[in-house]
């Protein structure tokens, strides 16, 4: 039962792998913004007995850039806690002896700089943002389409993000442009690629079962991590849309009560509290004394593609 | 191979079929003046969506083709009968020149996208907008998804990548109205008075031209020039009814062997 997997699972909880942009901050002008509450959360976090890694698709930067912009927004993070795709990418080309032409942001470059680019026999594409001109793309195509063996590999597989100016498209929408083009299947790096979720669980040495993924994007995040049998937690800033519970496999449940009421389920060690109002949501993690069982109740969205009878349990119990 | 019934219209490329770019394929102006000597209609489609109908025929008649405009079916033509019948207001993604063919169609306060080929729109920044739209409901209306076509220093990405992205973007499917759809076929051969098994099209693209018109009913003849690479035949099922060097030789073919 639902609630009883859900308590099973915070009592056998050994870590935690964060999302980073649209959890912990929104991007956009400058260094972007903090989610409220974020901060808070990932301290208390890091207080407690948990391991936790920061897991992103982010490539519009190195990992150390990233990182200090992370500081500057008030975050204590170190680079060794975050997984991004291209230094996966990069032991990749290693391992398979394979030069890239990169469709990158000019910012994620220096983490290549250790790879050799002539003579390129594969194609890299990340989230490029404004280097995705037709130009630009016109040459990642004409590389592709003029290998024997095409290959793609696209650095996560995103639709959009949300900066503060608006939805964005991701690398998500080129990587399916240049697989149409070429007729081949692009190998995704980073989220939701198994391959990536099981390096962060080899670093915190847990098994999947022990780790929880909390992100904003319900495939790549929430999807790819249970995939691998981690557990899932959606949350509802960043890119996020309700419209995502109006679809098919969501059909059952009516409306997500846009109230301020707040739920918090007590596991031995640490409470998610969730606040619900309209689209704003925040995650938050306090450390609470444990209230009596009946005023426990499922969270979360627990999976995906959707098990439609706990999420209308979860819903009716609002 | 059974008998099929006499053959009334033939359908012919322009882009890779009877030239390339600014040059004629070598001979195709004294095979089409054979053809036309048979007794079948002739049309000229295509999916080109830069150019309005008039700058196609000022092209085709500086290379000596004979050709009018009526004959002459596009892409364009199919979209703008769409978005007048559902009375839209579209952001249209098209070259300069093809928006010609558009005059007179409102397109303030969009709510609709059409999208052709169009590398100047193809930026971050204006795909952006189109996405936007379309995620908040616009319908998406694509000229063609062709994948790439051919210039004269190599290939380059056509529209299909761009809608193809699109559609994986906001999770909705584009409304194709170009080739290789079944209905621009059939549009094509509406005023021949002519069905479908009694047409035959020319062209380069093995899926496009050749696998589009056989799906709907017709037969293909696949010319080796243009965007053609080796190997195109066999992409397709069924295969071309004839895969040949180039337009010249389908001509010959199609006189010799279904007039």
């Amino acid at each position: 039962m639902a609630e009883m997997d859900w308590k099973h699972t915070i009592r056998d909880l050994k870590g935690v792998v964060l999302d980073m942009c649209g959890v912990l901050y929104d991007s956009g002008e400058g260094d972007g913004v903090a989610i409220d509450g974020s901060i808070e959360a990932v301290k208390r976090l890091k207080a407690s007995d948990l391991q936790l890694r920061f897991c992103t698709n982010e490539t519009q930067a190195t990992r150390e850039k990233f990182v200090a912009k992370l500081g500057r927004l008030g975050f204590d993070i170190c680079v060794d806690e975050v997984f991004s795709p291209a230094p996966a990418a990069v032991t990749i080309l290693k391992e398979r002896g394979l030069r890239p032409h990169l469709l990158v942001h000019d910012d994620v470059v220096p983490e290549f700089d250790a790879v050799e680019k002539t003579d390129p026999n594969c194609v890299i594409i990340g989230d490029a943002a404004d280097n995705f001109s037709y130009q630009n793309l016109n040459k990642a195509f004409q590389v592709l389409i003029g290998l024997e063996k095409p290959v793609l590999f696209s650095l996560g597989r995103g639709r959009y993000y949300k900066e503060m100016d608006g939805l964005k498209l991701d690398v998500g929408v080129y990587m399916k442009a240049l697989e149409y083009a070429c007729d081949v299947e692009a190998e995704v790096v980073g989220k939701p690629s198994p391959v990536f979720f099981q390096s962060v669980l080899a670093d915190m040495g847990i098994q999947p079962s022990q780790a929880l993924m909390i992100g904003d994007d319900l495939v790549n995040d929430v999807g790819g991590a249970q995939s691998c049998g981690m557990r899932g937690l959606l949350v509802k800033t960043g890119k996020y849309s309700y419209r995502w519970c109006l679809r098919p496999q969501f059909q059952k449940v009516t409306a997500v009560t846009p109230s301020a009421a707040a739920h918090a389920f007590m596991p031995r060690r640490l409470s998610v509290a969730t606040s619900l109002s309209d689209h704003s949501e925040l995650f938050m993690v306090t450390e609470e004394k444990p209230r009596d069982e009946s005023s426990c109740t499922d969270a979360c969205i627990d999976s995906v593609p959707g098990d439609v009878t706990r999420l209308t349990q979860w819903v009716q119990n609002l | 191979m059974a008998a099929r019934q006499r053959l009334k219209a033939v359908l012919i490329d322009l882009s890779g079929t009877l030239h390339i770019e600014d040059s004629a394929v070598p001979g195709a102006q004294e095979a089409l003046s054979r053809l036309r000597r048979a007794p079948v209609a002739v049309r000229f489609v295509t999916n080109t969506t830069k150019e309005c109908k008039r700058t196609l025929l000022e092209r085709l008649c500086r290379l000596d083709f004979d050709i009018q405009e009526r004959e002459i079916f596009t892409s364009l033509s199919a979209a703008r009968g769409l978005v007048e019948r559902r009375a839209l207001r579209p952001l249209l993604l098209l070259e300069h020149s093809a928006l010609e063919d558009f005059s007179g169609i409102e397109t303030s306060d969009p709510n609709a996208v059409v999208i052709g080929l169009a590398p100047e729109h193809f930026n971050y920044e204006t795909l952006n907008k189109a996405f936007r739209l379309v995620l908040e409901g616009a319908p998406l209306i694509a000229i063609h998804k062709a994948r790439y076509y051919k210039k004269k220093d190599g290939l380059a990405l056509g529209p299909g990548p761009f809608v193809t992205g699109l559609e994986y973007a906001t999770d909705t499917q584009a409304t194709v109205v170009g080739k290789p759809e079944k209905t621009f076929f059939l549009e094509a051969l509406r005023d021949l008075d002519c069905q479908p098994e009694e047409a035959i099209m020319i062209g380069d693209d093995a899926r496009d031209d050749v696998g589009g018109a056989q799906n709907s009913g017709m037969l293909g003849i696949l010319v080796k020039t243009g965007k053609y690479r080796a190997g195109d035949e066999a992409k397709i099922s069924p295969q071309p009814h004839l895969t040949c060097e180039n337009f010249p030789q389908a001509v010959d073919h199609i006189l010799q062997h279904l007039v």
